[in-house]
């Protein structure tokens, strides 16, 4: 018997210190405490999107050190292209991210002569007609060379009346669209980015910031209602932040701007008129309220320098305040913060760029010159499942990844949002109420709860009608006998009133 | 018919309730000749107000209203009731007595409490219905929070008004001096709080400076 009963005791404890030890394998990887929104903005402890696989260095890549990877991109053929600032290079690497393919040290122009980079900070490869966009900064001009290093086009400072002569032309980032137009991001131009047309003709600026109405703006176009012309031509102008950085998806261009001074307009979804989509969103992108460092007396707003759209449609942004990484849903519902400022694998000390392919993330880090790769994780990749049928509108389909996301992290949001939705078109409507209260949604509550009156009524029709009716009865006699009453009342006061008199 | 009138008004106290918020124009007058009206009950439309409040604010239906509801503090509904009301009655008092007003504090706590009847019931119907109502037909809530407020005001005004014995115009104006009153009375308690605190944290400095120097 008591040898039964230790055996029990031991397995019983085995069983909890396993679990204690898958717990904190899980948990203990990252450097930093994973966290999420609850439904009141509020951030709580949540389980990691992505982990921190390795971080490559360019001795891993047998190519030297790097000088300020500053930007990234995951090419159609697989691998991916960074430009190396300090280097004056574009390396080609694998898509394993194991080898440089190729280094890019000099390109061919087309009268056969050699031309260098001359810290080259952005890049993209267009998949249509496989053409390399190099953002060639400090020679200022944008690069369109084919992948074998032949220069096609040079774009370089526009001259026209629209482009002021007296600004420089340093291209920071550059994308192109699928009919060949060339978008450039300039350092030193708030009107949006640069748009040349497939033939490297400036045909205009796309994609403006709009100027944030803050008090002190709103302030200053009321005090110069009345000033002179004079005066109001020398006044210091409000004008929006530049665009910091942009991805292309479809045929939308996402921008992001890394003025930490500004709240609106920090992610935009363009379409190809430059309207954004997302002006009537009222997401907040980043952290919801800046941190109050103690230790050097700023605070520290979200800065988010980089966007990237994944295939799946999810928006990743890069906060270089704070070395975070943003994921959010095509609807801008957030999914994960992934990243510190840090030393460790997983740390950043100067985060620049960001890159999505497939189930990992490679963020660049121009103070580490490393490129970070984070894997997508069991629960990354059960939530990316549920919210891409969910955003596809399979809301019943999406109920059951939604249940393991809840299995994982009980207080995830968005997976009770998720499944009030999936009850809700089911016609579970006890259901969806619930769920739907959990995740604060009052319009989905709303919708429930209509169809849960609706319901209710239909299986006890009868008895309220019933209840209806002889409630109406048993009022209708309650009143009738109090009025029956006080008329006995007064009657019988009139009559001993008069009685009194007759008295007398 | 004199005798069938003074029959009428032998009312209990709950039925005085009832008559001055059903006769909005006389009410009160009558109230006052017969000089009824229950501290008591005033009490507890007060409280009623308070419980309302919180009712109003925590048990609403989900669909029309999400609560913040990680905590729960009790003092903004102690405010929003008790000492308002209190600085209500206070700051009215104060400035009738200086503008030949006839009504005792006690008459003005009782009249203006009662006065408030239809929207403590409001509040609670309000509560009540919003279980049972969509967001499409939210108009029927606010529908009856406007006449339920609304009757408050007009009982308030002439609650003011025969307890005092005004007329309209300086009722108007009482109305308007007593909520002047009110916020000078909240500016100095809440002038009166934040010394209170400076003196307690100079106290427990000194305190603490003390208990360092004599661990020294």
């Amino acid at each position: 018997m008591k040898k039964i009963f230790k055996r029990a005791v031991t397995a019983a404890l085995s069983v909890i210190l396993c679990g204690y030890t898958a717990i904190f394998t899980a948990s203990a990887k990252e450097p930093y405490d994973v966290y999420n929104y609850d439904r009141w903005g509020e951030p709580i402890p949540s389980q990691a999107g992505y982990t921190a696989e390795r971080a490559v260095s360019g001795y891993d890549l047998g190519v030297g050190a790097m000088n300020m990877p500053s930007d990234i991109f995951c090419a159609f053929d697989g691998n991916f292209y960074i430009t190396d600032t300090g280097n004056n290079r574009i390396i080609a690497i694998n898509s394993d991210f194991t080898d440089a393919v190729r280094v890019y040290d000099s390109f061919i122009m087309a009268d056969g002569t050699k031309t260098a980079l001359k810290k080259p900070s952005g890049i993209f490869i267009s998949a249509e007609n496989q053409l390399m966009y190099i953002a060639d900064t400090e020679n200022s001009r944008v690069l369109i060379t084919d992948l074998d290093g032949y220069v096609v086009r040079e774009i370089t400072k526009p001259d026209t009346e629209i482009y002021d002569s007296r600004r420089t032309f340093n291209p920071q980032r550059v994308i192109a669209d699928k009919a060949g137009n060339v978008y450039v991001v300039l350092n030193n131009i708030t009107t949006g980015a640069a748009m040349f047309s497939p033939d490297g003709e400036f045909t205009g600026f796309y994609g403006a910031n709009r100027v944030q109405p803050t008090a002190e703006i709103i302030g200053d176009y009321f005090s110069g209602l009345f000033m002179s012309e004079e005066k109001l031509t020398r006044r210091t102008r409000n004008v929006p932040s530049g665009i910091t950085s942009f991805d292309i998806e479809g045929d939308f261009i996402y921008t992001c701007t890394s003025s930490s001074t500004q709240t609106t307009d920090t992610i935009k979804k363009l379409n190809s008129a430059g309207k954004n989509i997302f002006a009537n969103n009222e997401a907040v992108f980043g952290d919801y309220s800046p941190m109050y460092d103690t230790s050097q007396n700023r605070v520290l707003a979200s800065a988010i320098i980089d966007v990237d759209i994944a295939e799946d449609g999810n928006i990743n942004c890069l906060d270089f305040t704070m070395g975070r990484i943003f994921q959010y849903d095509e609807d801008c519902n957030l999914l994960f913060i992934v990243g510190k400022n840090a030393d460790q694998v997983g740390g950043f000390k100067q985060a620049a760029a960001l890159e999505s392919c497939d189930d990992r993330l490679y963020v660049t880090d121009t103070m580490k010159n490393t490129v970070t790769i984070f894997k997508e994780t069991d629960f990354g990749e059960v939530v990316h499942k549920a919210s891409a049928l969910h955003n596809s509108g399979c809301y019943e389909e999406a109920l059951d990844p939604w249940l393991e996301v809840l299995k994982y992290d009980g207080t995830y949001r968005r997976a009770y949002l998720g499944i009030a939705a999936a009850k809700l078109r089911s016609g579970d409507y006890g259901e969806a109420m619930k769920y739907a209260k959990l995740a604060d949604a009052g319009k989905i509550y709303d919708k429930a709860f209509e169809g849960y009156r609706m319901e209710f009524i239909r299986n006890n029709f009868e008895p309220i009608l019933l209840a209806l009716i002889f409630g109406s009865i048993a009022i209708a006699g309650i009143i009738k006998s109090r009025k029956d009453k006080k008329a006995a009342l007064a009657a019988e006061r009139k009559k001993g009133k008069s009685d009194e008199k007759e008295e007398r | 018919m004199r005798y069938y009138r003074i029959a009428m008004y032998e009312l209990t106290p709950v039925q005085w309730v009832a008559h001055a918020i059903t006769h909005p124009v006389e009410g009160f007058e009558d109230m006052r000749w017969k000089k009824s009206g229950s501290l008591k009950i005033a009490f507890f439309i007060i409280c009623m107000l308070f419980l309302a409040n919180i009712a109003n604010e925590r048990l609403y239906g989900f669909n029309h209203y999400v609560p913040y509801d990680k905590i729960f503090n009790v003092v903004p509904y102690i405010v929003k009731s008790f000492v308002v009301f209190g600085a209500w009655t206070v700051g009215n008092w104060a400035v009738c007595t200086l503008l030949d007003g006839e009504g005792t504090m006690k008459n003005i706590c009782i009249y203006s409490a009662y006065a408030l009847v239809p929207y403590v019931t409001q509040l609670l119907v309000n509560t009540l219905l919003s279980h049972f109502l969509i967001r499409d037909e939210a108009v029927f809530i606010s529908i009856i929070t406007i006449i339920g407020t609304g009757w408050s005001a007009i009982l308030l005004f002439s609650a003011i008004r025969s307890v005092h014995q005004y007329s309209a115009a300086k009722t108007i104006f009482a109305i308007a001096l007593t909520i002047g009153a009110m916020l000078i009375m909240l500016f100095l308690l809440i002038l009166l709080l934040s010394l209170i605190q400076q003196v307690a944290i100079f106290f427990s400095t000194l305190f603490m400076e003390i208990t360092y120097r004599i661990r020294d």
